[in-house]
């Protein structure tokens, strides 16, 4: 009989632990269903994309190409009390150096942008997003082929759907790019409903003025064709006034604050290197400013007290010797650039200093060229426009009312009658015009034209030859199946004839 | 919440059928030696089951059994004696002469207490005395060489500093490799967070860290998943099982004071040069080509001219002065700089009981200041832990445990800038008397003065260096406060309906707030010096814009298992019992940081609130919960006291999975053999007394952290390195992508291990041994793996990868002396351990790991875990330094190289115990072998010139043994290098790469030595003491490292205890400590 009961006990016992499994097997499926992010949102709309493109495209313009740039441009050099950028006075480039422009264009710029046209459903709500996704994606693309040469295009930005991007040759990017700014022109209604507004934070908006800049941007980049398929250049600028297309005639920028987090790129980055000064005046750029007696170096570069002019050291003589060429003693004591370019780290006003991405002037220079080279031509003459282009840099520098008397004094204001003088002319004075504020177009226009032909090679290049490209980043080299292999930094980009 | 009062009314439901059974009664006991001392740790059993106790330091215990039932009674050095169950007992044991090894009693997973002999794994149990030795106030430090296959890495070695305990090489690539932690049977959790920045860390320890160690009674090192298999996922490294001590149930009430004093003092400092001060060489030669160098007063550096020993100016000139001092060495002005280091550990517990309750009480405070001048590295600790037990009934008993602790510190961080104490400080010319400039209101020294005239100068410094801050500033005006507050305990109702049947259900938790409070202050200082002097000048400006960050942290787990244990004697030679079990656990974190602007800081300097920020205020936030839910089964068979088999099942139900795959099974076997059994007879048993060899298999899942299935929307930021951009941008919101792809189809991991291992008694147990081989293989290995940022993306989470870890351990135990009044106890271990890397993914080499910019720790395809990968100097391959022909400095290798692993190639230990009379003497030598590491502390000394090998002859020279290569790149010819001649200053203030900075990480330590004295009991009869000690101990007391090593103790490590080893990155210096100790009972 107790048996019995044991027995019956022991069953008992048995259900129930059966029953407690159960129950915490089939309460599990709610129970577990605690895995949605509660910190990210999983969707976003392109009125809240587009300005982070923007704002990342004013970083890789503003913060690693202004200094490569700025340093390969010869408007500023390593200062000999610090020594931050001495590797890239030195030529010696590595891998690692270009991870953060790379960052910026791929990572942040067109993958948000790709973003906003791959969730194009076709609504007029989205419209002029995509139009202006289009152009700045054309925009960040020539940045990053100028800088790289060939890079992942056509199978770049798709996540997992690609996990190893294969490299474009430069020649079918340009194509891309081309394609796009076309493209984006297409979709453009300046009287739209949906126009982006204060969301649009380089032209509010205003359809038209973007417009102007996808001409001006398409005018660039069949310019930058010019040496090594003139035929192609030259047709496609031909188009492009036969179409009587509008360019900017005033700076495309992105405007910062002195508010933190919202300053100036290359000023944020010299505050998060403790205010350290690590560019100073380049001999380059201002002994062809002295020679011309160009009052725009007192705007871009900083005097040092008690002198009356700009204290400058050759281009990557950091090792200072005790004196430059001029005999001026300027060992460890050398101008700074101005918060004009953002250049000053102890200047709180390089906070406000705008990126530009195209400027007034470099637009006149382009009309110039075009008209000097005879491929395209407007209401006014290459001459013309070459006086419009430097007046719109003395305006920009805040001398407008000086720029009259450089233009009549000046040896290099002068517009010589020969077409490839011109040439010559135009884009030395653009190279003046870009001082500071636009050092990588200024070095990719030096590779492409020659122009201007004063540059040195640093001191400190220990033989080597100028840098022609940037190396591809160490991201792509540990993790890129279909890495190409690094190409020499002296090895031009396919347009560098 | 539904769920667990369904399994509460379970509980109740089977309560309700108790009173059917009956004859249980409670068994009271004592184990004594003839001489009536207190045997510890003695196994009880009740014959042919698997329940048991072990007694506790007063030698009792209590048990429930079925009244009559044979409880078989055994401990180390005793004959084993069985003896009828009854509620009071006192069992006297006699002393062995060949007593039975085997007969520990270990914890093993879930609390459960099972005999050594019958498990397939190795499970050493390393108990109190030994754990006290050092008076280490670290739980996890005080492991050290104790058992083998166990790597143990204690940073700074300082109270509240990190440790990293990592068991058979870890498993995982990129996650967890640390040993899970449990106490009294609940999951404590061992995060290690990091402060400061990415290259200035401030260590607050791991969280693992806060258990007293003086509660502790023993803990059980489960080194394989396969011992570990009952706690899933979070097991597949191993767990070290902690229990706590217990009050005693038949016996006065006892209270235990007591109090520790100790010292600290740095335990290795770099060795630096003695012939040169500070300035620089700026390129020129005398006629005779030796270097003309300039003694630069503002200079950190010591690439000065040699010294003269003439007094001359130096530093600023302050009210028309400068000061004077000889130009020479003051060879001891960064070892002076520390004081010494103070620790005062007191403990008061409290035991009582009788045969219903018992408890123990335990009180701790530990109150540190550190080795840096003044008290502003403190470390501060409280802690309260009661244990209490009850028996309600005839068939239920209960217990609970409930630990709390208090933290309050300040640390400092390490790495570069302006905040790091060590990275000022080491940047100290040879000729700076830094250690005697630690009064700020000094005009010399200090920020901020008042001039001749009365007039204050808040804005002006008169400190010497303009490169550099005063380390006494940094101490003064930079904090990185930090307070922990932590409950943790459990809840354990039992219940016996009937002898064979055992029903346990344990709810525990542990919730801790970790909140602190980052200061760096606001200034901008001017020299005083008026520019006469023709260093100083207006741009020697020191400046930052200065911060205050609240960072808080909590985490809160809740852990709940039901197990029910059957066990069958199924005839007198074969015993068996199953356990099933179901636990459910939930953990969930929240991590709030916010922070004045980032970029402009603070507008007032000195006050820090969030209000005083400079700009919109940076916040970020993140929460996440996890769950899991798993059932489990146990089946152990044993057979004649001989064969022993136990085999594990889970399965998991993971809330972090997608659905699909979210559930997932693991099983284990393991098994022992106890073949002495067969030899009763043999005359081997003359020699051999016990022998025993084991053998398991055993596989752990693994599940995914939170969130890491979709791909998600961020507010947009983004960094450059230094500094970031935030939205909203002047006002604009934008979102961007994230930078990590997620992966809906993740998988569990999988490691699988095998183990085999003897263990082998001899000579009446003067001497055993224990050796194991294993290998563990974990697969699937849930990745963030690095994607071309052409995708558009940084990462993306995959399961690939394998990483295999082979090893072998062993330990030896002797006795080589025992005598009535003197007695040696030896033991060694050996531990080795190869990890290996054996697949990513495809087209991925390696994943990186931790480093920074130059150097990388990385786990590479076909390299052990822990690899550091760098530019080093170029060779020829036959030891030759090829050296550029120009300027005669070694030539660096186009690539990185693989430079070796943190992970030692061995690790041995020897340690001692002699007792004569009351005096007991221990000791413990450590020893790891073969890892590197890599060296920054060794970079900034090399970059300053003050490093021993930046010394002797700095004229241009050539380097030793150097080539030159007059072949091409492709086709190198090498030629004896005989004429391109170096100069130190140029090769290790600018062209030193990053290879050349790891460094071999081999040494010995003396890890412990105490002395004790047990004041005889006669002397103490008429006092109100039980008994008394007195001691003198030390740890971490010397190192010994190899000649390469001029640097820093290579334990020494800037991340804490994360998978980011061997990296001093001027990680804060390791300490010796030393002291006296008095204990006492009334």
């Amino acid at each position: 009989m107790m048996n019995k009961i044991q027995n019956k006990i022991r069953y008992i016992i048995a259900g129930f632990c059966c029953l407690i499994f159960l129950g915490a097997i089939t309460g599990c499926s709610k129970f577990l269903d605690v895995n949605d992010n509660p910190n990210n949102p999983g969707s976003s709309s392109p009125d809240l994309l587009l300005p982070t493109t923007q704002v990342s495209l004013g970083i890789a313009v503003g913060n690693s190409l202004q200094i490569y740039g700025n340093v390969l441009g010869q408007y500023w050099t390593q200062n000999p009390s610090s020594s931050q950028y001495k590797s890239i006075e030195q030529y010696a480039f590595t891998n690692s150096n270009f991870n953060y422009p790379w960052m910026f264009l791929y990572g942040d710029a067109l993958v948000n942008l790709q973003l906003i046209i791959n969730n194009d459903n076709g609504t007029d709500q989205d419209q002029q997003y995509v139009a202006i996704a289009y152009i700045l994606k054309a925009y960040g693309l020539q940045l990053a082929t100028d800088a790289f040469g060939d890079v992942p295009n056509s199978g770049a930005l798709k996540g997992t759907g690609e996990s190893s991007p294969t490299y474009d040759k430069q020649q079918s990017i340009y194509d891309s790019i081309f394609k796009f700014i076309e493209k984006g022109k297409s979709l453009m209604d300046p009287n739209s409903e949906y126009l982006p507004g204060s969301q649009d934070l380089v032209f509010g908006g205003d359809m038209d003025k973007w417009a102007a800049f996808a001409n001006t941007l398409e005018l660039r980049a069949y310019m930058r064709l010019s040496q090594v398929d003139e035929a192609k250049a030259k047709a496609g600028v031909a188009k492009l006034f036969a179409s009587k297309a509008v360019f900017l005639n005033e700076d495309a920028e992105l405007q910062y604050s002195t508010t933190g987090g919202n300053q100036n790129p290359l000023y944020i980055n010299m505050v998060g290197l403790g205010k350290t000064q690590n560019v100073v005046a380049s001999g380059t750029v201002i002994k062809a400013f002295k020679r011309n007696n160009d009052p725009r170096m007192f705007a871009l570069y900083v005097k040092l007290s008690g002198r009356d002019t700009i204290a400058y050291i050759a281009q990557g003589d950091y090792n200072a010797t005790e004196k430059n060429a001029d005999g001026e003693d300027v060992a460890k004591k050398v101008s700074p650039p101005s918060s004009l370019v953002a250049g000053n780290a102890q200047d709180d006003k390089s906070a406000v200093a705008p990126v530009l991405l195209i400027s007034a002037s470099e637009s006149y220079f382009l009309q110039a060229e075009a008209a000097a080279r005879g491929w395209g031509k407007g209401s006014l003459t290459a001459e013309a426009l070459f006086k419009k282009g430097i007046e719109a840099s003395f305006d920009a520098d805040g001398i407008g009312s000086s720029a009259a008397n450089y233009i009549k004094t000046a040896q290099d204001a002068v517009f010589p009658g020969k077409p490839t003088d011109q040439i010559k002319a135009i884009i030395t004075q653009k190279y003046y015009a870009m001082c500071g504020s636009q050092g990588f177009e200024a070095w990719t226009e030096w590779r492409r034209t020659g122009y201007p032909d004063f540059f040195t090679k640093s001191a400190t290049a220990q033989g080597q030859d100028f840098p022609l490209r940037f190396l591809y980043p160490n991201s792509e080299v540990t993790s890129n199946l279909n890495y190409p292999g690094t190409v020499p930094m002296d090895t031009p980009v396919w347009w560098d004839k | 919440m539904r769920k667990k009062s369904f399994l509460l009314f379970c509980v109740s439901c089977l309560c309700a059928l108790s009173t059917v059974f009956g004859q249980s009664i409670i068994v009271h006991g004592k184990v004594q030696n003839e001489k009536g001392e207190a045997i510890a740790a003695a196994s009880v059993k009740i014959k042919l089951t698997n329940k048991g106790a072990l007694t506790n330091d007063q030698g009792e215990f209590t048990l429930n059994a079925e009244k009559g039932k044979i409880l078989m009674i055994s401990a180390i050095g005793y004959e084993q004696q069985d003896i009828r169950a009854e509620e009071n007992l006192v069992i006297t044991l006699k002393e062995a002469e060949a007593a039975t090894a085997g007969t520990d009693v270990v914890v093993t997973a879930n609390a459960i207490r099972r005999e050594k002999r019958t498990l397939g794994y190795s499970a050493p149990i390393i108990k109190s005395d030994e754990l006290m030795q050092g008076q280490s106030t670290s739980p996890l430090a005080t492991l050290a060489g104790r058992v083998p296959g166990v790597n143990v890495t204690s940073s700074t070695g300082a109270p509240g500093s990190s440790t990293r305990v990592v068991l058979r090489g870890g498993s995982s690539i990129t996650g967890n490799n640390q040993a899970l932690i449990v106490v009294d049977g609940v999951v404590m959790d061992n995060s290690s967070e990091i402060g400061g920045g990415a290259l200035t860390a401030v260590d607050f320890g791991n969280r693992g860290n806060d258990i007293n160690p003086d509660d502790i009674a023993s803990v059980t090192v489960l080194k394989g998943p396969a011992a570990a298999a009952l706690y899933g996922s979070r097991a597949s490294n191993g767990a070290l099982i902690y229990t706590t001590k217990s009050g005693s149930s038949h016996k006065k009430q006892e209270i235990t004071f007591s109090s520790s004093n100790t010292f600290s003092s740095i335990l290795k400092l770099p060795d630096l040069q003695n012939e040169y001060g500070q300035g620089y060489w700026s390129n020129s030669l005398d006629d005779d080509g030796n270097l003309i160098s300039t003694l630069d007063p503002r200079e950190n550096g010591s690439w000065g001219p040699a010294f003269t020993g003439k007094v001359q100016e130096w530093g600023q000139e302050v009210d028309g002065k400068r000061l004077t001092k000889p130009y020479s060495a003051l060879p001891d002005n960064i070892r002076n700089f520390f004081s010494t280091g103070f620790v005062t550990d007191n403990n008061v517990s409290i035991a009582s009981g009788n045969e219903k309750a018992s408890y123990y009480l335990g009180l701790n405070s530990t109150n540190s200041n550190g080795v840096y001048p003044g008290d502003y590295d403190t470390y501060n600790k409280y802690n309260v832990r009661f244990n209490g037990k009850a028996q309600l009934s005839n068939k239920f008993y209960t217990s609970v445990s409930f630990n709390y602790n208090k933290i309050h510190q300040n640390q400092f961080g390490g790495g570069q800038g302006g905040a790091s104490v060590l990275d000022n400080l080491y940047q100290t010319a040879r000729d700076i008397p830094i250690d005697k400039m630690g009064d700020l209101n000094n005009k010399y020294y200090g920020y901020g003065y008042t001039d001749a005239n009365g007039i204050p100068h808040d804005d002006q410094f008169g400190f010497y260096g303009v490169y550099t801050t005063s380390p006494y500033y940094i101490l003064k005006n930079y904090k990185n406060n930090d307070d922990v507050d932590r409950i943790s305990g459990s809840f354990t109702i039992g219940y016996n309906p009937t002898d064979w049947l055992n029903i346990v259900e344990r709810v525990g938790t542990d919730f801790y707030s970790d909140r602190r409070r980052l200061i760096e202050p606001k200034f901008e200082f001017f020299p005083i010096d008026p520019g006469t002097s023709g260093w100083y000048s207006g741009a020697d400006v020191q400046n930052s814009n200065g911060s205050y960050a609240e960072n808080n942290i909590t985490v809160g787990e809740v852990n709940h298992d039901l197990m029910i244990t059957a066990s069958h004697e199924f005839n007198s030679d074969f015993s068996g019992s199953l356990m099933v079990g179901n636990n459910i656990r939930q953990r969930s974190y929240t991590n709030d940081y916010t922070s004045t602007n980032q970029s402009s800081g603070l507008i007032l300097p000195g006050w820090y609130n969030l209000g005083n920020t400079n700009g919109p205020v940076y916040a970020t936030n993140e929460t996440s919960t996890k769950r899991l839910v798993g059932v489990y089964a146990d089946l152990n068979l044993a057979y004649k006291n001989m064969l022993y088999l136990d085999a594990t099942a889970r399965n998991d139900w993971s809330s972090t999975l997608p659905k699909e795959n979210n559930s997932f099974f693991y099983p284990s076997v393991s098994g022992s053999f106890i073949f002495t059994e067969l030899m009763k007879s043999s005359n081997i048993m003359n020699v051999l007394d016990y022998g025993k060899i084991r053998a398991s298999w055993a596989q752990v899942g693994n599940d995914a952290d939170p969130y890491l299935l979709t791909t998600t929307y961020q507010a947009t930021s983004i960094s450059d390195g230094f500094a970031s951009t935030q939205f909203p941008f002047n006002g604009t919101p934008g979102l961007q992508i994230g930078n990590t792809i997620g992966n809906p189809n993740l998988k569990p991991e999988i490691t699988t291990s095998y183990e085999v291992g003897t263990e082998l008694s001899f000579l009446h147990n003067r001497l055993s041994l224990d050796f194991s081989y294993y290998t563990n293989k974990s697969k699937n290995q849930i990745l963030k793996i690095p994607t071309p940022y052409s995708t558009g993306y940084g990462y993306k989470v995959v399961n690939a990868g394998v990483i295999r870890n082979r090893g072998i351990e062993l330990s030896l135990r002797g006795t080589p002396i025992k005598t009535d009044n003197f007695s040696l106890e030896l033991y060694g271990t050996y531990y080795k351990n190869n990890s290996m890397v054996l697949s990513l993914m495809d087209g991925v080499d390696q994943v990186q790991i931790g480093g920074f910019n130059d150097m990388a720790i990385v786990a590479a395809v076909g390299h052990p875990y822990g690899e550091f990968y760098a530019v080093t100097n170029q060779t020829d391959g036959k030891g030759h330094t090829v050296v550029n022909p120009k300027n005669g400095i070694p030539l660096q290798t186009p690539d990185a190289q693989y430079l070796g692993s943190y992970n030692p190639d061995y690790q041995a230990s020897f340690g001692g115990k002699a007792q004569y009379k009351n005096w007991t003497l221990g000791f413990l030598f450590d020893t790891k072998q073969g890892g590197v590491f890599f060296s920054r502390t060794k970079d900034i000394l090399d970059f300053n010139g003050t490093a021993l090998e930046t010394g002797g002859d700095r004229n241009p020279q050539i380097w030793p043994n150097s080539v030159i290569n007059t072949g091409t790149a492709d086709q190198p010819v090498y030629e004896q290098n005989t004429s391109a001649k170096y100069v130190k200053q140029n090769y290790y203030g600018s062209y030193i790469p990053a290879g050349m900075q790891v460094i071999d990480g081999s040494f010995v330590k003396l890890r412990t030595l105490s002395l004790d004295y047990r004041i005889p009991a006669a002397a103490l009869e008429r006092t109100p003491f039980g008994s008394m000690s007195i001691g003198l101990y030390g740890n971490n007391l010397f190192i010994w490292t190899p000649s390469s090593n001029q640097f820093v103790d290579p334990e020494m490590n800037s991340t804490g205890s994360g998978n980011e080893q061997g990296f001093d990155f001027s990680a804060q210096p390791s300490v010796r400590n030393y002291g006296v100790n008095i204990k006492v009972t009334f």
